[in-house]
């Protein structure tokens, strides 16, 4: 019997990725930045996955597959599409049954999702029409300090005394967080500062969804240690690690309801 | 007008009179000497506004883009409908009316009423005081706001508008409002006959032109659902909640993820919307005694549980599998009634989704999100 695979594809706002798996787990993955063409992207990232496996040439070879992420319904070839906040529980339940609360934050906004014991979705709540506190808002941040991101974070966990930085709208913050430097704060604590900010803003959306351990934060924001360290903080509780790339969550969720629903026509 | 037989064409006819405030069939009224007045809110009784030569007009704000003019008078926590009217009112696009007639329902269109009279003058305008109590001396009180709305009216239009006159504008109203109830009672149905959105842009367009003049368009609405024999697949049957919502375009975005939506409770919708007024004793008494009564809107006092219970209620009756609750942001009445609401639905058993808006229907792709992930949440 030839071997099944099982693709999910998260077009996010930033970047594509696609997981396969198999009836065992993951197989393999693939996250690259965004076309233009959500279509594009998906079949970009697809391809680049696909040359991952052997036994697959091209993305018809798979079994099925399910779309996700803003750019979800542009995927014309995925047999089915569902919703990244539902992709989101799944793919972190995959990862750990015993995860309960998701900070999902992604390119373009914030989502609060609370999980089921079966990995479906309870509650969610999400960020409303604004950048602050997406990765769009750390991107913006970091170019004041002139740094990658990955600088930015590391940065701000050698605080000491972050300053309190008060703006949420990613423009005023701007404002705000260049007027800091000009006074000649320290960058560790302005960075620190807008860390215990966007933390705050993530607390507040996990509070009206519910907060129930273990509580895990997925999409590419996930990589910043210092948004982690400062979410700590004010959950006061350690954010549980997954096992997969925080970022391919959503990606990874899509593979599994591919999977259950080739399982499903199959019965 | 044009044939309309088929749902497409009679839907695209609907929509073109909710284009403009000012459309084809208001125009047609006025040529015939008939006097437009625009209103805000539901509490203002619509066979008062339809006496003689008169006719109501539910004022929406299509086409805005924007309102700096706007922001300019009003503070920055007034809602974006507020804000819409008056920007269209400052572009001069209800200077076609002969008049408005405000209640003083909430802040927010207190403060139109306000700016309105130092911006842009009405020929006519009047506001309704209504009281936030339902008892014998709110009853009394406001059948004497009434009495003084008759009055201004009459005397300014040279308008006969005695208890005969008012009754049969109760009665031609009942009429119409019976035929549309049968219609939204067709939502009960295992599988809807029309849309949501198809029934929104019915009840819109109905509020948006003189009824006397379409008529037959219920009618029509009906014959052409029977016609077409279906209105495609979905995956679970809403019920839409909330303060103005005047937009079909937002139903279509709900419908477009996998929603039906089967039964609707905002200002605009059928719930309480199409019950009648009462049609025997005095008519100024029996449109009071329909405000207080039947009107249910969350800036009354001391009825929360009378109405959530109507909403569990409808919800029951139209076999809707989730409420989904929208509210203009800012908007003091409804904020606060669906923290509330929120909590006694799920009690009641029933999935809720709250989503906060702007008046004017944008962020789609989040409305998307949030409708597709309610849906499968509820695992449908």
């Amino acid at each position: 019997m030839t071997k099944k695979y099982y693709a999910g594809c998260d077009i996010g706002s930033t970047t594509g990725k696609a997981v396969i798996i198999d009836d065992e787990g993951i197989v393999a993955s693939a996250i690259i930045p965004r076309e233009i063409d959500p279509e594009e992207t998906a079949r970009l990232s697809l391809s680049r996955v696909i040359e991952k496996v052997s036994g697959l040439d091209n993305i018809s070879d798979v079994a099925y597959l399910v779309g996700t992420g803003y750019g979800r319904s542009e995927i014309s070839f995925a047999q089915e599409n569902v919703s990244e906040i539902s992709c989101h529980a799944l793919g972190a339940f995959f990862c750990n049954p015993a995860i309960k609360t998701i900070v999902d934050i992604g390119g373009q906004d914030v989502k609060g999702i609370a999980v089921n014991e079966d990995g479906s979705v309870l509650e969610f709540a999400m960020n409303d029409k604004c950048a602050a506190g997406t990765g769009r808002f750390f991107e913006a941040m970091s170019r004041i300090f002139r740094l990658e991101l990955d600088d930015f974070s590391e940065i701000s966990l050698k605080s000491k005394s972050p300053l309190s930085v008060t703006a949420q709208c990613s423009v005023f913050a701007e404002t705000e967080v260049i007027s800091l430097l000009a006074q000649k704060n320290l960058p560790a604590d302005i960075a620190a500062g807008i860390q215990a900010a966007v933390a705050k803003r993530c607390f507040t959306l996990l509070k009206r969804v519910g907060i129930r351990p273990e509580v895990t934060v997925t999409g590419g924001c996930a990589k910043n240690r210092g948004l982690l360290k400062a979410l700590e903080g004010i959950l006061k509780e350690e954010i549980t690690p997954l096992s997969v790339d925080p970022q391919l969550m959503g990606a990874l969720g899509a593979a599994v309801y591919a999977r259950r629903l080739a399982a499903s026509l199959r019965v | 007008m044009r044939v309309l037989l088929k749902m497409n064409n009679l839907q695209e006819y609907l929509a073109g009179l909710l284009d403009d405030p000012c459309n084809e069939v208001v125009e047609q009224a006025v040529a015939y000497g008939m006097i437009p007045l625009g209103y805000t809110c539901s509490l203002i009784p619509e066979p008062v506004l339809s006496a003689g030569r008169l006719f109501p007009l539910r004022l929406r704000a299509p086409g805005v883009s924007g309102t700096e003019t706007a922001d300019i008078y009003l503070s920055s926590v007034i809602c974006s409908y507020t804000r819409s009217l008056l920007e269209l009112a400052l572009d001069s696009k209800y200077d076609f009316l002969k008049g408005w007639v405000f209640a003083a329902s909430c802040d927010h269109l207190r403060r139109l009423y306000d700016n309105l009279g130092y911006l842009n003058k009405p020929e006519f305008s009047f506001i309704l005081d209504v009281p936030h109590k339902n008892n014998e001396a709110a009853m009394e009180w406001l059948e004497l706001e009434l009495e003084k709305l008759r009055t201004a009216l009459s005397s300014h239009f040279n308008i006969d508008m005695s208890d005969e006159v008012i009754s049969t504008s109760i009665k031609e109203n009942n009429i119409m409002l019976a035929e549309l109830r049968s219609i939204g009672d067709m939502r009960k149905e295992a599988m809807p006959l029309f849309t949501g959105t198809e029934f929104h842009r019915l009840m819109m367009a109905l509020q948006a032109a003189p009824r006397k003049l379409l008529s037959d368009i219920p009618g029509r609405f009906r014959d052409a659902a029977l016609k077409r024999g279906g209105a495609g697949k979905f995956r679970a049957r809403f019920m839409i909640v909330g303060g103005e919502l005047d937009d079909p375009a937002y139903t279509g975005v709900i419908e477009s993820m996998g929603g039906r939506v089967v039964a609707d409770r905002y200002c605009t919708g059928s719930f309480p919307g199409l019950e009648p007024i009462s049609e025997s004793g005095k008519p100024l008494a029996a449109i009071a005694l329909y405000i207080l009564e039947k009107n249910r809107c969350p800036r009354m006092m001391e009825e929360f549980d009378r109405r959530a219970d109507y909403i569990i209620n409808i919800a029951r009756e139209y076999s809707a599998d989730g409420i989904i609750i929208q509210t203009i942001k800012f908007c003091d009445t409804w904020g606060v009634e669906s923290s509330l609401l929120v909590a006694a639905l799920r009690d009641a058993g029933i999935p809720v989704l709250r989503l906060e808006r702007e008046y004017r229907t944008g962020g789609e792709g989040q409305l998307r999100t949030r409708v597709q992930a309610f849906i499968e949440s509820m695992k449908k």
